[in-house]
């Protein structure tokens, strides 16, 4: 038995032995893995990002105090901001000792009239345990970072689907044999290649476009189209149409829908103009920060005579009967009824700022006398910054009373100012268009811009007096600058290429699976960014990022080698996967991809049903289907069944798109199977992208409904020898196909089996 | 195995379409659903609650009346309107004839606090009652992933603030004809003597769908290929259901706005097949012209809630409708330089339906359209306003999860409320 003192000296040696090891790990150095990830993930990812550098920046509400972080995207960004932190940390109060910086954020500090944090906070932990880390005293524990790569364990799609994903997707027509076989042979590298050539055919700009609308939806507009065009600026040209001459129509009421026809044409035409824009833009490889710079906008044959310039630039189209030939023209500055409503320029010009001076855009985004531009300002964040400044609005203790006490609450309280330092300088630089109401577009206010509104500018920088009148352009400029815009445009098309916006940091920092959501949303982020940069060194070449993101494993992502159960790494795989439920335009595309001719239906009838938008009332898309979704999705493959089978079996073998080695008379029998089977894979590579084998469980799923159902149609006895009346080849009259054997309809009963699948409804 | 993974796909922030808490979708087309049904009217941009169920008539707030001329019915005061309304427009229906139909079953709620004042952040709080989260879903979807997950169309939406927090598909039905277009997916032109298939084929087609969707379910997939699949299995069996639609198809139906919204929304309630609808009328933002835009839409609101209530009443439905009717924001107690009134964050809702106390009003503001706080246990005006509760949304929805029975449903537990212990409200809110 050893003494008690010897114990004591013998316990203190051992237990100094295991807080060596504690206090060694403590010990690294500034710059250590642990550390960098603690400061990243924690500190700077959980707290100073979403708490300190809402005022603690350029321009932000503590600009003018000297703890400056710095804007994530800037390169350095990080290390200065760690430096800075870790700085701020050491700094004890002299009297009591205490941490300087736990002092002020919890108020105990003047802190700007602010506790931002509570002691029993999460952040508050955090920042808690940075200080004593940085102090060199013991902290909690350090959790590494999930060492993991992030793709373990994720399968990546088959070369093939990927590529008919994409010339689906962008070229709305299914894969060449040419490009399946440089696939097969070459991978990636031919996708690389084929999508090339994709992005200069017209399909590909039409997607563009329809994407591109469904951010910007200029369409939207609570009023006819060709009211973009004010009345002040445009009244003796805008409504053209109503003085075409239709005389020579005899019949009155052809005469009357010849034109209206006119007007919806002429409509359609003003409508485009912003994303012909974009097309414009991409299909002549010009950098896409036109998008907000373009010193020009797109006219059509129709439009221009609304603008009043046709005359002038009708030699410069192919063809002045093309109401939708567009080409790029500069607006002269607006002329108005009187000269007081004259525009100003110093050029003589309309000052273009691509999709951003647009009447279309600013009518789409009208202003009040209380709103200020300030609507204008949040679509131009959110459209070409890629910020939504309303998407977290701080809670105020008393909004009620805020608006009572101070005169002018955006300018003096600080839950205001906050925002409106923020938005309300651009919102001067849109001062020109300041017409009410969609009255019109180009409207300097009577008076001048608001004198209880921080002034004109942008980020810090004021709009000098001398660059108002081309406000649009000045901001525009700063824009194409901001790394911001380069994210944005890749976050963009991203929403394009899957469907969903980007991920945007999780919220509840305190969720269990915080780390799984927040690895989730930086991978993409890495990623995103990653395209960014190269998009901006490419000199913004839009097309560079479609491919960068066509390629990445995020879009290519397609299962798992082995199921998941852990919650973490589930909360990490969350968002991957493309799984875009086709929107209503996509489905008809790809059923006159498969087909040949489309359903027809998804259009006016049930396209808000099926989750489409008219981008004024409705304007996200349906991502999940309803019950309504799934009655149209059964309406569809039986309707596209019913017309298509016997269709194709009409035609002749060689061409047939769906059954080009068999006939009907082919029933199942031991002789047949191998060449029903290959039937089947050919419908399966069709219509779903999938590439089975012969003896697949898929295959052999649907050989059973066929053989099953000419089984059961036999046994049941005597069965109508011909198709449904209602299942006729289009062309032939009333005459029923014949179905002596019951395999036409078999057949259709397999097409719409297919056709209500996953593969087919999504991609 | 499977529950346990929808539980963690739960947590994971995945909606899986077979509805929280069950193995899977069925395999069978779900049973009508029937009721409580849930229909919550917006009145969007911001309506003028002294122009409604929060009168004063004093310090130059309202034009229109003074505060002698408050009315009330019950113990409930109301603006009057009758007089600066157009009556003879169809479906317009004053403050006077709404209160006199509705004050016994209306719980008012005045003084709510919306915090701030913008639209877009107050549309998701006043749905949600979750301010600083864009994954909350509103209530309305919260009640039918709650209730009726199956049910094709459990969640109707005709606007305003309608995220779904993944856990239930919207369905957006413009036309009520259109459901019965769709409601027959499986026969020619919808018209059940003619099938495309026989029902042998039918099963059979049915059958490989089902077989193919079992084994999926039990390979390696993305979590959200999971939950497409699983999404389309449910909505493609679910739609049959619709079916049962088509005998409460309104053949003439009405012009107005609200009330062609109502009629789909109690068709489709009639019918078992839809738990819960989001109605919503526009343009209540009146930065100009406030008393013009208030009773031109106040009454137009209250119509079309009127002929909800008719109509539930004609159908069967009434004792099982609860209505819910508020606003984003409320206006300014003063008028701006164009007569309009901007944002006010003190606001109002109204109550009505079954379980639901009526002729009855919790909380107040006071003459400069403050809010008064409350006792948190009486839900009265607190004696000493510095230990009153500011009535937020989220006191409220965590009510409404109570009333409609969802507080405890794994639905509700994946977005919950954290509402500091001194700001929970102890009394019942809707008695």
């Amino acid at each position: 038995m050893i003494s008690r003192r010897l114990f004591l000296c013998l316990s203190a040696s051992i237990a100094g032995l295991f807080s060596l090891a504690p206090a060694d790990e403590l010990q690294h150095p500034a710059g250590s893995a642990a550390e960098r990830n603690f400061f990243t993930e924690e500190v700077w990812g959980k707290v100073a990002a979403r708490t300190c550098l809402k005022c603690h920046k350029a321009g932000g509400d503590a600009e003018d105090s000297e703890f400056i972080l710095l804007d994530p995207l800037r390169d350095g960004a990080l290390e200065h901001n760690r430096e800075l932190l870790t700085k701020l940390a050491k700094l004890r109060e002299p009297e009591t000792g205490g941490s300087r910086m736990l002092l002020k954020v919890i108020g105990e500090l003047d802190h700007g009239g602010e506790d931002v944090l509570t002691k029993s906070s999460t952040r508050y932990r955090i920042l808690a345990d940075f200080v004593r880390r940085t102090n060199g005293e013991r902290p909690a524990p350090v959790t590494l970072a999930n060492a993991t790569p992030f793709f373990e364990g994720v399968r990546m799609i088959d070369d093939r689907r990927l590529l008919r994903r994409l010339t689906l997707q962008l070229g709305a027509r299914l894969p060449t044999p040419e490009e399946y076989a440089a696939v097969q042979v070459r991978g990636l590298a031919a996708i690389s290649l084929v999508l090339d050539d994709l992005m200069n055919e017209e399909a590909f700009y039409d997607r563009l476009a329809e994407g591109f609308n469904d951010i910007f939806l200029t369409p939207g507009i609570d009023d006819v189209a060709e009211n973009v065009l004010s009345y002040e600026h445009f009244d003796k040209t805008r409504h053209w149409y109503q003085k075409k001459d239709f005389s020579h129509i005899k019949d009155e009421q052809k005469r009357k829908e010849a034109g209206w026809e006119l007007a919806r044409h002429y409509r359609e035409s003003i409508q485009r103009e912003p994303m012909e824009l974009v097309k414009y833009i991409v299909r002549n490889d010009r950098p896409f920060t036109e998008l907000i710079t373009a010193d020009y906008i797109m006219v059509s044959p129709y439009s221009a005579r609304g603008y009043g310039i046709f005359e002038e630039v009708k030699d410069r189209f192919k063809d002045i009967d093309d109401r939708f030939e567009y080409i790029p023209v500069r607006l002269k500055s607006l002329k108005g009824r009187s000269e007081k409503t004259n525009q100003e320029s110093a050029t003589g010009f309309y000052p273009h700022a691509g999709v951003l001076s647009t009447f279309q855009y600013l009518k789409r985004y009208p202003t009040t006398e209380t709103n200020r531009n300030r609507l204008r300002v949040r679509m131009y964040f959110q459209h070409f910054l890629g910020i939504d400044i309303m998407q977290l609005a701080p809670r105020v203790n008393d909004a009620a009373a805020i608006s009572a006490k101070y005169e002018v609450p955006t300018m003096q309280a600080t839950d205001c100012v906050v925002c409106h330092k923020i938005i309300d300088p651009v919102a001067g630089v849109f001062q020109d268009f300041y017409a009410l109401d969609g009255k019109g577009v180009y409207q300097p206010r009577a008076g001048g811009w608001f004198e209880d509104m921080f002034p004109p500018g942008h980020e810090g920088e004021a709009l000098p007096e001398s660059e108002r009148w081309r406000g649009l352009q000045w901001l525009g400029e700063r824009t194409a600058k901001d790394p911001r815009f380069a994210i944005a445009m890749v976050e963009h098309v991203w929403y394009l290429l899957s469907g969903r916006k980007a991920l945007r940091p999780p919220e509840d920092i305190d969720h269990p699976l915080f780390a799984g959501r927040q690895r989730a949303y930086t991978g993409q982020r890495r990623q995103i960014e990653l395209i960014a940069k190269q998009f901006a060194a490419d000199k913004f070449d839009l097309k560079g990022v479609f491919r960068a993101a066509a390629l990445s494993k995020f879009y290519r992502a397609d299962g798992l080698a082995a199921v998941a159960n852990d919650p973490a790494r589930l909360a990490e795989l969350g968002d991957l996967g493309v799984v875009r439920l086709l929107s209503p335009e996509q489905i008809e595309r790809k059923l006159k991809a498969i087909f040949g001719s489309d359903w027809g239906r998804l259009g006016d009838q049930f396209n808000i049903l099926y989750g489409g938008i008219d981008s004024k009332e409705v304007t996200e898309r349906i991502a999940d289907p309803s019950g309504a979704m799934g009655a149209i999705q059964r309406m569809m493959a039986n309707e596209v069944a019913c017309r298509q089978v016997p269709k194709d079996f009409a035609r002749k073998p060689e061409d047939r798109l769906l059954f080009p080695g068999i006939e009907p008379d082919v029933v199942p029998a031991a002789g047949t199977e191998a060449k029903l089977r290959t039937t089947i894979l050919h419908l399966h590579q069709r219509l779903l992208g999938r590439f089975d084998k012969s003896d697949s469980a898929e295959v052999d799923r649907t050989y059973e409904l066929f053989a099953g159902i000419i089984a059961e149609a036999n046994e049941r006895g005597r069965f109508e020898p011909r198709e449904i009346y209602s299942c006729r080849v289009q062309g032939e009259g009333d005459k029923r196909v014949e179905d002596p054997h019951y395999t036409m309809r078999a057949w259709r009963a397999v097409v719409t089996y297919l056709l209500r699948q996953h593969e087919f409804l999504y991609e | 195995m499977r529950r346990d993974f929808l539980k963690l796909c739960g947590l994971a922030g995945l909606g899986v379409a077979a509805p929280l808490g069950s193995v899977r979708a069925s395999s069978k087309e779900p049973d009508a659903y029937d009721g409580p049904y849930f229909a919550v009217f917006n009145a969007s941009g911001g309506w003028d609650t002294t122009y409604l169920m929060d009168p004063k008539g004093v310090g130059g707030i309202n034009r229109l009346y003074k505060a002698g001329d408050i009315l009330t019915e019950g113990t409930l005061n109301f603006a009057p309107s009758a007089a600066n309304i157009d009556r003879a427009k169809k479906g317009n229906l004053s403050n006077e004839d709404f209160f006199k139909r509705y004050a016994k079953e209306l719980f008012v709620l005045n003084g709510l606090d919306y915090s701030v004042n913008n639209h877009a952040p107050c549309s998701r709080y006043m749905a949600t009652g979750k301010l600083d989260s864009l994954a909350y879903p509103t209530f309305a979807a919260l009640v039918a992933a709650a209730k009726g997950p199956e049910c094709p169309i459990a969640f109707l939406t005709f606007g305003n603030y309608s995220n779904t927090g993944n856990i239930v598909p919207m369905a957006r039905v413009p036309y009520l004809p259109t459901l019965g277009r769709i409601a027959n997916a499986d026969c020619v032109e919808g018209n059940p003597r003619s099938p495309y298939h026989e029902d042998f084929v039918n099963d059979r087609i049915e059958a490989a769908l089902r077989s193919q969707s079992d084994v999926r379910a039990s390979q390696a997939r993305l979590p959200r290929i999971e939950h497409a699949h699983s999404m389309l299995y449910a909505a493609q069996l679910n739609a049959k259901a619709l079916q049962r639609v088509t005998p409460f198809i309104n053949q003439k139906p009405p012009r107005e706005r609200l009330a062609r919204q109502a009629e789909i929304a109690l068709a489709s309630f009639k019918a078992g097949v839809c738990v819960s609808a989001n109605l919503s009328i526009g343009q209540f933002d009146s930065h100009a012209n406030n008393d013009r835009d208030q009773m031109k839409l106040i009454p137009e609101l209250l119509g079309g809630i009127d002929y909800m209530l008719r109509r539930a009443e004609e159908l069967g439905i009434r004792d099982k409708l609860v209505i819910v009717m508020q606003s984003e924001m409320g206006r300014t107690p003063n008028y701006n330089k164009g007569e309009g009134k901007d944002h006010w964050s003190i606001g109002s809702m109204m109550f009505l339906g079954p379980g639901i106390k009526g002729d009855r009003v919790i909380g107040s503001t006071d003459d400069g359209q403050f809010l008064n706080p409350i006792d948190a246990q009486t839900l009265v005006v607190a004696q000493d306003p510095d230990k009153g509760l500011r009535m937020r949304p989220e006191q409220v929805h965590q009510s409404l999860r109570e009333f409609a029975g969802i507080a405890g449903h794994e639905a509700s537990k994946k977005f919950p409320f954290v509402i500091p212990e001194g700001e929970r409200l102890r009394g019942a809110l809707f008695g």
